[in-house]
């Protein structure tokens, strides 16, 4: 039997979905947010599709911000070649931790298995399995692509708008391109947790525009070398 | 040919994922790969892509399998491409040498990787002569190295065209970094660019009868004679030298006053960018000069780039050990510029890196 730490009202949230959704920077946000409002945090570095290109450079500046983070850091990968892909057992183990987990998963369907070698990840109370869509890549950029999409991810529990053209963004982006997502959510019956916008653009993007909340994110994967 | 992108717009993609819309708008036919890090979204990207627009997917058993099938397709007249990195390159070098020596119009994606040997998935600029010079031919080829997603679209579009025109090898030379960055760029169909895509046709199996209706079609990668394959590269050698002028492409920048050239391809040259800038605001005369062609080389540009200049010194800065830097010490022979090397193979360089070495050069 799986047992589980007996917080009630613990948050568990997986990051799925396209690659280069947002996922990384969604729960690297959420989990600073979560750790703002003093939870105790656990973020896992999930992606073993492709864990070279990860949030692996930005762990010890997350361990800074007073963030758990389990997953290899760029030191702690040295040498290991391409054994470096490998799940951890912290990872695996993760949500035996106390405290709120954010779970960073690689990308696409084989990604989102990844949360099969989560111990007692689908017995868990507390998961929410959370599919991030940016309908300004060309893959999920209409309601039939992202419903085909969402369809082969398995377990979606919600989705989150995070419509963006990174530097070129602006409102009227943000506004038009996220309506589509939520037309999505409604067609399949997802809720839409929130709306994901840069913190840039917050006196142009007010919390009212959208039905849902809204949550300014900054970014912190441009921090990576290869974003 | 189905449309693929429709009406141009702003999207937010990787390299690899750019490499796919790019070779879909552009008539590509049919890829046949095999995978590799970082390329593998090339792949990827195309296997779900390909079955909504008709087009065709082979995984080959090997890099080796999947060099020649491109090989094979082009001379039946398809449209179709590879994408390769680090081993599979250096594998695939066999095939390309065919295609050199048939005049055969295959493209392939090449996002460079570390190395020697498996080096690392990450990043880096150490297949420069591989992709340039590889092979036991005589570097025929085409070998465009991109800087910005833009400039991956624009050139995989362009890559099939120059291809099937000149029939060379073409090359479209990224990175790791390139593959797996995400930045916002424009897509577009490339006839609404006013681009005229090159049909394909086949190269084998033309109607008619040889010597009555048509020439002979001499495909051929290997001869009886000596004297049969001297004349048929010294043939191929004019043909490419009359061309190349026409495939030349080059960026500059503030070369006219410069006390410094700085020289960089690729994804390293956004770096070198920022740090002319920075090292003019700071009151250093630099300048930026960036071949986009690798193979023709714009030798005759950079000549007159350090003749007008009247530069005291030339730096190279690259992701390798001093690749860049050979290419162009051949291409410029004569000139008496010294040429300081910033090499860092495998890993990614800044624009401090390159401030900083001007100032210890200067």
């Amino acid at each position: 039997m799986f047992r589980f730490h007996s917080q009630i009202d613990r948050i568990v949230e997986a990051y799925i979905g396209e690659y280069a959704s947002g996922k990384s920077e969604l729960a690297i946000n959420r989990a600073l947010e979560l750790k703002q409002q003093e939870h105790r945090v656990v973020l896992v570095d999930l992606d073993t599709v492709e864990p070279f290109y990860t949030l692996r450079p930005l762990k010890r500046l997350l361990e800074e911000k007073g963030l758990e983070v389990i997953g290899l850091s760029s030191e702690d990968a040295f040498g290991l070649g391409e054994t470096g892909a490998m799940l951890t057992p912290q990872a695996r183990w993760a949500l035996w931790r106390e405290g709120d987990i954010i779970l960073d998963v690689g990308y696409g369907v084989m990604g989102a298995q990844t949360l099969n070698l989560v111990e007692g990840a689908y017995e868990s109370p507390h998961l929410r399995i959370l599919a991030v869509i940016n309908a300004l890549r060309p893959m999920t950029n209409s309601q039939d692509r992202i419903v085909e999409y969402l369809h082969n991810l398995g377990r979606v529990d919600a989705v989150i708008a995070n419509s963006h053209l990174g530097d070129e963004t602006d409102a009227e982006l943000v506004l038009n391109a996220n309506r589509i997502v939520f037309s999505v959510a409604q067609q399949m019956g997802l809720p839409v947790d929130y709306v994901a916008v840069d913190e840039k653009l917050r006196d142009e993007v007010p919390g009212e525009r959208f039905p849902v909340p809204v949550k300014y994110i900054k970014r912190y994967m441009p921090g990576a070398m290869w974003k | 040919m189905q449309a693929t992108i429709g009406e141009s717009k702003k999207a937010f993609m990787t390299g690899n994922e750019i490499v796919t819309w790019a070779a879909l708008a552009a008539g590509a036919e049919v890829m046949f790969g095999y995978p590799i890090t970082p390329q593998n979204e090339v792949m990827h990207y195309w296997t779900r892509l390909a079955p909504k627009y008709g087009r065709e997917f082979l995984q080959t058993e090997d890099e080796i399998s999947a060099g020649f099938t491109v090989c094979g397709a082009v001379q039946a007249g398809k449209k179709a491409f590879t994408a390769t990195a680090g081993p599979g390159n250096v594998l695939m070098q066999e095939p390309f040498g065919m295609a050199e020596a048939m005049r055969l119009p295959l493209v392939a994606i090449i996002q460079q990787r570390g190395g020697p040997s498996s080096g690392t998935v990450v990043y880096s600029q150490q297949e420069v002569t591989l992709t340039t010079f590889g092979g036991n031919g005589e570097g025929n080829r085409m070998v465009y190295s991109t800087a910005t997603h833009q400039e991956i679209f624009d050139y995989v579009i362009k890559g099939f065209n120059v291809a099937w025109k000149y029939r060379f090898p073409t090359f479209i030379l990224g990175d790791g970094y390139q593959a797996k960055m995400r930045e916002p760029l424009t897509i577009y169909e490339p006839q609404d660019r006013g681009i005229e895509m090159v049909s394909p046709y086949p190269l084998i199996g033309k109607a008619g009868s040889i010597g009555v209706d048509r020439e002979a079609e001499h495909l051929c990668n290997i001869y009886s004679l000596e004297e049969e394959l001297y004349d048929v590269v010294l043939q191929h050698a004019e043909d490419y030298e009359r061309i190349a002028p026409e495939i030349i492409e080059y960026e500059e920048k503030e070369c006219e006053d410069a006390d410094i050239l700085i020289i960089s391809h690729g994804v390293v040259s956004r770096a070198a960018d920022d740090a002319v800038k920075a090292l003019r605001a700071q009151g250093i005369k630099a300048g930026y000069f960036r071949p986009i062609t690798l193979r023709p080389f714009p030798q005759q540009q950079l000549r007159d780039a350090i003749a007008k200049s009247g530069a005291k010194k030339m730096l190279v800065a690259e992701s390798a050990y001093g690749q860049l830097y050979r290419l162009i010490r051949q291409e410029i022979y004569g000139e008496t510029i010294p040429i300081e090397g910033l090499f860092m193979p495998g890993v990614g360089i800044i624009d401090y890196d390159i401030m900083n070495k001007v100032k210890s050069i200067l």
